[in-house]
């Protein structure tokens, strides 16, 4: 009732407001609660919507890596041991790059939804990490159709091109040209003409081509060849295609699988029709690859299936197929950890020490990528354009996998592939091969 | 005292109403402080936010002369310095911190496509489940013209390219010739998408929306190789990329300092330092604004009067002389131009598209926007789009993360489950369950429209808004 | 008032304004026989090229044809008596198979036999049966029934979001990667023509689903209950005014529909023998477009479209000579759909009466 005669208390309000915007406007950098995600000290953290906390040892860092995984969906097991690898690996280093003193965020760039990697989600990470001019260097990505989206907006980042070392991107065209690529990769990816891309995996040119020698060993002469259409998948069938015509074995057919189809019984028939003696399996378990096993097996009994490193963890087609996945053949880029040498060997059983586990291959890889991105920033120091171009001058001695020299495009010179076969439910180490590097070039 | 703008012979109404809101907006406000304070902590920006929600809120504007344009303008500047003021924001309990600038863009584009939608399934009242189409159709659009895709057969074709080489291969048209390319093929393709089905009945219609929704992304998906022709359409499951940057390029760049290119622009302006996100923001915003114009003229004008009838009965809108195919056409174009903006920009600012992005939940998605914030109301359903594009990207992580911390494993309230729950892995269960319960309790959404609530509440109960009975041409 | 018509003879309610209206009459009769031709002469090519596995994929095809006809007759029951399409089947019959998926988990049947076996599957065939009737049935309770005098468009839109809470239940229970069901039916030979075997999990699909049909139509034909339902989907007051209790009725259509994508769920994880969260919706669809094909309400039209659309599926994926593959399936299937609502939307079995028209 007293409010009765207060016509104006709208406009007390908004004389209120009016003075409380500009006292915030003064006092606006009292409190800096917003944005960041738990970290502390100087660095401003990446966004907590995608990145996990600031990582750190006992010093505050100064500068960032982030790695850049599909923390969820099917590959999650292996994502996240690939991201305690890392963290293991720079806190064996003291967290310390030569004068750097580096802290760890771990970015997850696949959404639960879709269980893989998302197309905004990488977008919006790589926008970040460039924005961000404390982020140093990225480790990362897993799949390839997410570092197309990645490496262009790394390279245009501001303060310089922002130096990525993949521990899995295997298909070929994100560094060179060539079989199994496309027109003008791969420098669509480097719209500022300098590069700022490394892989310590081999690319599937190799893979093809080790897959297309082991065919060729296991005396298969008429492939069927399937792909799930996607980036890896769909680059992994054209370039086993290709060696495999090279070697003279007869290619039948190449077809795409549909993920989301209920059954693939008709598919299969058409396999057995067609007569072939093998199937080359181009693609990842993920996208229904088991019943994809099962009703191959059940319509086309007498084909060998052959797959490539999609396959793994090979677990994962175990679990999705049962029996069916019975003496297929997957080849995986690397040797088995447990023929690791030197610092491979010692890194396996510190990390089987703190976390219990043997680490899968690609942990080895993604450890190996710390190891060679935090070389490149002891010689670029806290300079991105530096750390970038350091990243091509690489000579790992005796490395978490092995000795090697990253090449002018950022490829690896390391290459070994080991084929496994599934017996009983498990995959069992058979040898590994290594394609000529005549043979690849020539594909 | 003299109120400006107010007559006298109203004041007493004035006064009443003020007085009316001003005890709720004190009450709510004293309330959400002490929830904020109890919960997150102080800061002052809790107060002043507050403040001017409640100032916005309790004074009734619309009773002072131009005082209905106080609303809006405020609402513009608040959005427009967001990426100012966003850093000295609190945390709101549950939700976490305000969402970034990056996630803001995503939003916005968001409202836009349900602005979009809203004209089909708001004003007009067809029921669209396949708007996702129109979506793919921008974004595909700007990934033609703006990226390398075309290298090997058109050569190097620039008209004010931005962020490549001027040797570099394929399209490379500017954005924003290329926003409008896209708006106008998208509403072609909603003319011909509509031109066979608007005849049908609204469920079928929905249906058959839903066909083309499918349809569309295998497309995209099957398009490297058209009918084994080997022309390549849309590059597959590979997708589309880099799409080039938005931008101005140097020469207007050096006149009028405008950005030269989004992605590498860095600079400072009023004591902030603006990077490529708040560019993208405010040009999102931009387009944001233009869309909702032109969805307000088009709801005034006689078309959108002609959409209204149709919605509330066909046959007399027919009767009454309304074209019913071209009315609902123009619907349909109009909701796609806004789609093909939206999705256009949406991939420059991806800078790539992929096939997998075009699912039906997208479309489901957009729809629950127009259904939660109000159908038929353009503020609803500004809201509504805006809070669930927050939700879906970062809302839901975060309330996530905030369940597990109380209630998760080792919680810090009490240990309710023990293996943490992945809250935005149910993000369309969740969405799910907003359109049944707002279907439910609430079918004119969080802003209904007023000719919208009588609809669902009074009259039009057992004939059928969305049913066209042999109503002729 | 409206008027409602009979589960059976639906399609003649409707006056669909179509394209035809305007070309010549003969004209997409033309097109249609035109197209039909092409159809043929493509299966005759392929038949006579490969004579074995053209049969092999018409039992594939008709096998997977009867499941998707199982599904669709639940689509056609509801929308006939309900008019509202309702997305949530297909996620009912997927919760049906997930838990079919549980039972044969936990009753250890891999190495069964015999009456054992059989017995077992009676006794899942029953639980499940009852656990998706009551669950559609809850469904209707709670997201229709209020909305029962709303614009059409209000429960459209409850059964899309309800669709999408029963998908998220699943993926919450069995996770977002496909459940493998263990392979239980006998899949050895009935009988071999050509080198082409036809198994007995085929047949046990289709031994399945013939008598189930029958039944349905004996039981809206010539029960008590079912004049109950054609009165109720012809005209909803009149048939209160009759004494018929209305809501009873439809709960009854609900649960004689979820009865049946539980059978059909049953089928699904046995044959199959892999089911995923999303496989409901992807499979309503198709059930659904099926039985826009075979004239929505008109039940064996549903199983019709079923089975069209099976071969469909099957012939497109394996056939080699002139086929577009297996990518295109999907969009053949919509395109159908279409084509069909835009040119015949009463349906293939749907009679054109002159009413209205």
């Amino acid at each position: 009732m007293i409010l009765r005669r207060r016509g104006v208390l709208g406009f007390l309000i908004l004389l209120i407001a009016v003075l409380a915007l500009a006292a915030a406007s003064c006092g606006g950098d009292d409190n800096n609660g917003g944005g960041g995600g738990g970290g502390g000290g100087a660095v401003e953290a990446l966004p907590s919507a995608s990145c996990g906390p600031i990582r750190k040892g006992s010093e505050d860092p100064e500068m960032l890596i982030a790695s850049d995984l599909p923390l969820q969906g099917a590959n999650r097991a292996l994502t996240t041991q690939m991201a305690d690898a890392i963290e293991y690996m720079l806190e064996q280093q003291d967290w310390k790059a030569g004068d750097v003193v580096l802290g760890y965020q771990s970015c997850d760039d696949s959404t639960a939804q879709a269980g893989s990697w998302d197309s905004a989600k990488c977008s919006s990470n790589a926008r970040s990490y460039a924005a961000n001019k404390a982020v140093i260097g990225v480790i990362g990505t897993f799949n390839s159709g997410c570092a197309k989206l990645e490496i262009p907006i790394a390279n245009r980042a501001t303060g310089g091109q922002l130096a990525m070392v993949s521990p899995a991107n295997t298909y070929p065209g994100l560094t060179e040209g060539g079989p199994g690529t496309e027109a003008g990769e791969p420098d669509v990816y480097y719209p500022t003409g300098k590069r700022n891309y490394a892989r310590v995996v081999w690319n599937d040119q190799f893979q093809g081509a080790a897959n297309a020698q082991l065919a060729q060993q296991l005396g298969l002469k008429k492939f069927f060849v399937l792909n799930d259409g996607e980036t890896y998948g769909q680059g992994i069938a054209t370039l086993f295609i290709q060696y495999a015509k090279k070697l003279g074995i007869q290619i039948l057919s190449n077809q795409k699988w549909d993920k989301k189809a209920s059954s693939y019984e008709s598919l299969a028939s058409r396999i057995q029709a067609s007569g072939a003696d093998a199937v080359f399996l181009g693609g990842i378990v993920c996208n229904n690859g088991g019943k994809l096993i099962k009703d191959i097996k059940a319509g086309a009994p007498n084909a060998q299936l052959v797959g490539p490193d999609g396959w793994t963890p090979i677990s994962a087609t175990v679990e999705g197929a049962g029996g069916a996945a019975n003496n297929m053949y997957i080849t995986q880029p690397g040797v088995p950890v447990d023929q690791l040498t030197g610092a491979g060997k010692d890194f396996v059983n510190g990390f089987k020490e703190q976390f219990g586990k043997e680490p899968d291959p690609y942990t080895a890889y993604a450890a190996q990528a710390v190891q060679v991105l935090m070389d490149a920033i002891e010689k670029g120091g806290t300079d991105r354009a530096a750390v970038s171009s350091a990243l091509f001058d690489t000579d790992i001695t005796d490395g978490i996998v092995g000795s090697f020299k990253i090449d002018e495009n950022g490829d690896t010179t390391l290459g070994k592939v080991s084929v496994y076969q599934v017996k009983n439910g498990d995959g069992a180490f058979v040898k590994t091969v290594t394609p000529e590097l005549s043979f690849v070039e020539a594909g | 005292m003299q109120i400006p703008g107010l007559p006298e012979s109203r004041r007493a109404e004035f006064e009443s109403e003020l007085r009316r809101r001003g005890i709720r907006a004190g009450i709510a406000g004293v309330a959400w402080i002490v929830l904020v304070t109890v919960t997150t902590g102080y800061t002052n920006s809790l107060v002043v936010s507050t403040a001017i929600l409640a100032a916005l809120y309790v004074v009734p504007w619309d009773m002072l002369r131009h005082g209905k344009w106080v609303v809006p303008t405020a609402a513009i500047l608040l959005a427009v310095l967001y990426p100012y003021y966003r850093e000295n924001l609190y945390e709101v309990p549950i939700f976490g911190p305000f969402p970034s600038v990056d996630t803001a863009v995503t939003m916005t584009i968001y409202i836009m496509m349900a602005i979009g939608l809203n004209i089909v399934v708001g004003y007009a009242g067809l029921l669209d489940l396949g708007y996702v189409a129109f979506y793919a159709m921008g974004a595909y659009t700007a990934a033609w013209f703006a990226s390398p895709h075309f290298a090997e057969s058109v050569g190097a074709v620039h008209v004010g390219s931005v962020g490549v080489s001027p040797e570099a291969q394929g399209f490379h048209i500017s954005i924003w010739l290329v926003l409008i390319v896209a708006g106008l093929l998208t509403g072609l393709v909603g003319i011909l998408i509509g031109l066979p089905t608007l005849r049908l009945r609204g469920d079928y219609l929905a249906i058959v929306t839903l066909g083309f929704g499918e349809i569309m992304p295998q497309i995209a998906r099957n398009g490297d190789n058209i009918f084994g022709t080997g022309f390549n359409l849309t590059n597959g499951a590979q997708g589309i990329n880099p799409i080039d940057p938005p931008g101005f390029g140097n020469t207007i760049s050096n006149w009028t300092g405008l950005p030269a290119d989004y992605l590498t622009f860095n600079a400072s302006f009023l004591g902030k330092e603006i990077g490529g996100v708040e560019v993208f923001y405010w040009t999102a915003l931009a387009l944001l604004l233009f869309t909702v114009f032109c969805s307000v003229r088009l709801r005034d004008s006689r078309l959108g009067r002609a959409w209204i009838a149709i919605r509330e009965d066909e046959t007399a809108a027919a009767a009454m002389g309304v074209p019913l195919m071209r009315t609902k056409t123009w619907a349909y174009a109009a909701g796609a131009f806004f789609g093909g903006i939206a999705g256009a920009y949406y991939a420059s600012f991806k800078s790539g598209t992929f096939p997998d992005d075009f699912f039906f939940n997208i479309s489901v998605f957009i729809l629950c926007m127009v259904i939660l914030g109000g159908m038929g109301n353009i503020w609803g359903v500004i809201l509504g789009g805006g809070f669930l594009a927050y939700l879906n990207q970062e809302g839901l992580g975060n309330i996530g993360a905030q369940l597990n911390d109380n209630f998760g494993p080792g919680g810090s309230i009490v240990n309710i489950w023990d293996t943490p729950i992945d809250v935005p892995l149910y993000q369309f269960g969740i969405f799910g369950l907003i359109l049944v319960l707002t279907m439910l309790f609430r079918p004119e959404g969080l802003i209904p429209s007023a000719r919208r609530k009588a609809e669902f509440h009074e009259g039009v109960q057992e004939d059928y808004l969305y049913d066209q009975r042999g109503a002729p041409e | 008032m409206r008027r409602r018509e009979s589960v059976a003879t639906q399609a003649r309610r409707l006056p669909f304004p179509t394209l035809s209206g305007r070309l010549p009459d003969y004209i997409v009769p033309a097109l249609g026989v035109l197209f039909v031709g092409f159809l043929l002469l493509w299966l005759g090519v392929n038949l006579i090229k490969e004579p074995s596995e053209f049969y092999r994929l018409f039992l594939i095809g008709l096998t997977n044809g009867a499941i998707y006809g199982l599904v669709a007759l639940g689509y056609s029951l509801v929308y006939g008596i309900l008019e509202l399409i309702n997305f949530a089947h297909g996620d009912v019959f997927m919760l049906g198979g997930m838990l079919v998926a549980t039972m044969v988990a936990s009753f250890g049947l891999v190495d069964e036999s015999g009456l054992f076996l059989w017995s077992m599957i009676l006794l899942m065939l029953v639980i499940v049966m009852a656990f998706c009737a009551i669950l559609n049935t809850t469904i209707e309770l709670v997201a229709y029934r209020r909305l029962r005098h709303a614009p059409r468009l209000a429960p459209l839109i409850t059964a899309i979001g309800m669709s999408f809470i029963l998908q998220n239940i699943g993926l919450r229970w069995k996770g977002a990667r496909p459940t493998s069901v263990d392979s239980i039916l006998p899949r050895g030979d009935v009988f071999t023509i050509g080198g082409v075997a036809y198994t007995w999990d085929k047949l046990i699909v289709l031994l399945f689903t013939v008598p189930v049909l029958l039944l349905l139509l004996w039981l809206v034909q010539k029960t008590r209950q079912g004049k109950a339902m054609r009165a109720t989907a012809q005209d909803r007051d009149a048939a209160a005014m009759m004494g018929i209790n209305v809501n009873r009725t439809i709960s009854f259509t609900f649960f004689i529909a979820g009865a049946l994508a539980g059978s059909a769920g049953l089928l699904y994880a046995l044959y199959i023998t892999n089911i995923r969260y999303d496989e409901g919706f992807r499979l309503g669809l198709i059930a659904f477009t099926a039985a826009v094909i075979g004239g929505i309400g008109n039940l064996p039209g549903a199983v019709l479209g079923g089975l069209l659309i099976g071969f469909i599926e099957s012939f497109n994926n394996g056939l080699g000579w002139a086929t577009p593959g297996s990518d295109w399936t999907q969009s053949i299937i919509f395109a159908l759909l279409i084509i069909i609502l835009v040119f015949r939307p009463e349906g293939l079995l749907g009679e054109r009466t002159p009413e209205g028209l």
